[in-house]
């Protein structure tokens, strides 16, 4: 009797959860809209969505707080809009991306909404990165680029060229304390830090203008077996492993003089309080003499869903959220650094202006990809640098032929 | 238990009663295999506008000539073979032994059990933990115990990265083949190895001559299920390594989900996936074979 009540409790609790889950969405008028983002670690963007709903009263725009793995956050959205599903009506948007989306006819054209006060403000790259093919897909929120960072403690003035970061590295490493980090890892992190090093050789990957693949030069060689002479040397052997995150829990933690990575880090190493606070300082990533450095740009920003009901609404929180007050409620709390030149501090004007994207080409994810997996065959010396980069120039052309 | 004095209720009736669990069969499985069928012999990208242009047997032809299906391929049979072959030999073991235990089984199945009912990803970032190279608890014992000097990088080069993701999944699944082993042990008449025992054979002749050929169905369903698992593995690379270092563990599942996902090469992501499926139609009919056609005979 006793087994037969608590069955029958079971299977009715099953068909209660079943029931409930099967109810889908709340329809019909104010049903609102949504924009999918990163974890809010800071609750900031909660604050800027309330802000929002209050002060503009409408369909309210619910956030939705995605992985924080920027890639699985792209394939979230790619599989909504592949089966032409409205459940994102705004877009969180990596430079990165806008080209694929924007070729797929995923976001809706933006260029006649930007006022010229705001096309004034944004950063050339910035505003440049979020169009494809003349047009603007993404509005510009926040701009990234890669810096080097150093122990002010340790070196007097920052080095400037390969030569000179190999040396310092060299000398000041100690057994617990290794030169220089950075993100060796096969994912795009990887894809960052080697256009630095083959732009600061004088390189390039791919033209964004004419498609040409330049992997198979030189300098490209030289780029790779800069990179692959640290692994073991002035970094740890394990560099090949690390992501962003790895390499600046090693550095916050005092446990290298040199590191190449996002200015976030600044932002977290000055909040910490602890004792590295006013020992860190950052310089622009090295070069070779005679050339100049070259930053990796990155950046988000807020497209539109082809796919949204309300569009209108959607430009109504882009609008808002890109604006200088909430740009800088989001600075402030996060440390990053907003797409608007009236925001950037000046020590950073000079790097972010100077940066330079990756190739806008719909194709990018691929070819990424084709980059990413001989660059790490090279790093962990399963290939020859040249055989590294006659493939990926090889498979590259390939995939940009057709 | 039917009574026989009952009526049958009639066909029509009957047809009925399996047409809930048809539709769903339809709607979840036969659908998905035709359409995905269907785009393998198309061009289906974003070129495209993700309309399908019917090309034939392009997508299988690339395949052929595909470095990166080469690797992808070695990388998840090897995975595959070695990975299965360790959870069946220690499987069994943890059978035979358990099988041994008179009280306290349940118990024991229930603790064996354990990972096996944990979700993969949250497994591989457990083992992602372990591995770290700097904060990892398995370079911690190791240089406690001085046995390595330096932290060893163990997801940074490729033989090791890939003996980690095979002891992360050796350690989920092996429970699965034991369990299904064990319920054949235990399938097995008692009084047959007696019979053993008046004939004065040892605990091999029971082995040898009672217990496998009893086995062999069940020795057939955990290593099918546990095959097509394996060179179906996804999750547990995705999130241990991404494929890494250099491409020397992806598998084809994750070639796959990159080619459909981020290429958006929707025609070609289907060819990879049809490719997997013809190789484990093949391997299950050899696996049948060798394996239930005996028990066929023995029985």
């Amino acid at each position: 009797m006793k087994r037969a009540a608590v069955q029958i409790s079971l299977w009715s609790g099953l068909a209660i959860l079943l029931a409930y889950s099967l109810r889908g969405p709340q329809s019909g008028a104010g049903a609102g809209l949504s924009v999918l983002m990163e974890p809010d670690g800071t609750g900031v963007w909660r604050d800027l969505v309330g802000q929002f709903n209050r002060a503009y009263p409408g369909p309210p725009v619910r956030l939705i707080e995605g992985p924080p793995a920027t890639n699985t956050r792209e394939d979230l959205y790619s599989i909504s809009f592949l089966s032409r599903d409205a459940s994102y009506d705004i877009v969180y948007c990596d430079s990165i991306w806008v080209a694929k989306f924007a070729a797929a006819g995923w976001l809706r054209d933006l260029s006649g909404k930007l006022s010229d006060g705001d096309r004034s403000d944004f950063l050339p790259v910035e505003l440049q990165a979020g169009s494809y093919q003349g047009k603007l897909y993404r509005m510009p929120a926040f701009t990234d680029a890669g810096v080097l960072f150093y122990r002010k403690d340790l070196v007097q003035k920052p080095p400037e060229t390969f030569e000179d970061l190999v040396r310092l590295a060299t000398a000041l490493r100690t057994a617990d304390r290794w030169g220089f980090l950075w993100q060796g890892k096969q994912y795009e992190g990887l894809v960052a830090v080697f256009l630095e090093v083959l732009r600061g050789y004088g390189g390039e990957w791919i033209d964004p203008q004419t498609r040409q693949v330049r992997l198979n030069s030189p300098q490209a060689i030289q780029a790779v077996n800069f990179l692959r002479s640290t692994v073991g040397t002035i970094s740890p052997p394990a560099v090949t492993t690390y992501a962003e995150e790895d390499t600046r829990n090693i550095f916050q933690n005092g446990g290298a003089v040199f590191l190449r990575n996002w200015p976030y880090v600044w932002t977290l190493i000055q909040r910490s309080g602890g004792t590295l606070k006013d020992r860190v300082g950052i310089a622009p990533m090295v070069h070779a003499p005679g050339q100049k450095s070259a930053a990796t740009l990155g950046g988000w920003g807020f497209g539109i869903s082809s796919y949204s009901r309300d569009p209108e609404r959607a430009w109504q929180f882009v609008e808002f959220v890109t604006r200088r007050e909430q740009l800088r409620q989001v600075q402030q709390r996060q440390g990053r650094i907003p797409a608007r030149r009236s925001l950037i501090p000046p020590e950073m004007l000079p790097v972010v202006e100077s940066a330079r994207p990756r190739p806008s080409i719909p194709e990018y994810a691929q070819a990424s990809d084709i980059l990413q997996r001989w660059l790490s065959a090279a790093l962990t010396g399963r290939v020859s640098s040249e055989r590294a980069m006659k493939e990926a120039a090889a498979e590259t052309s390939l995939l940009l032929a057709k | 238990m039917r009574n026989p004095n009952q009526k049958r209720p009639g066909r029509g009736l009957e047809a009925l009663f399996y047409l809930p669990a048809a539709v769903l069969l339809v709607l979840v499985v036969v659908y998905p295999i035709v359409r995905t069928t269907f785009f393998s012999f198309t061009r289906t990208t974003l070129d495209t506008g993700f309309q399908s242009e019917f090309v034939g047997v392009q997508n299988y032809l690339r395949l052929v000539s595909d470095s990166r299906f080469h690797t992808t391929l070695w990388v998840t049979t090897s995975f595959t073979v070695i990975s299965v072959a360790l959870e069946f030999a220690l499987g069994l073991l943890l059978a035979l032994g358990a099988d041994s235990f008179v009280r306290g089984r349940g118990l024991i199945r229930a603790f064996f059990l354990a990972p096996w009912t944990l979700p993969t990803a949250i497994i591989a970032v457990l083992w992602a933990w372990i591995f770290n190279d700097q904060y990892g608890v398995l370079n911690a014992l190791l240089t406690k115990a001085h046995i390595v000097q330096t932290p060893i990088a163990w997801l940074a080069t490729p033989t090791s990265a890939m003996a980690s993701i095979i002891i992360a999944d050796v350690w989920k699944t092996t429970p699965f083949v034991f369990l299904v082993l064990l319920a054949g042990i235990q399938n097995v008449p008692r009084e047959l190895y007696e019979a053993v025992e008046i004939d004065g054979g040892g605990a091999w002749a029971k082995f040898r001559h009672v217990t496998w050929p009893f086995l062999l169905p069940f020795v057939f369903i955990s290593l099918v299920f546990r095959l097509i698992q394996s060179f179906a593995i996804f999750d547990l690379v995705y999130v241990m390594t991404g494929g890494g270092p250099g491409g020397a563990t992806e598998t084809v599942s994750v070639y796959a989900y990159q080619t459909y996902m981020r290429y958006l090469d929707i025609g070609y992501a289907s060819a990879q996936v049809g490719a997997v499926v013809i190789i484990l139609a093949v391997t299950t009919y050899v696996l049948y074979r060798l394996l239930l056609r005996r028990y066929a005979r023995l029985v």
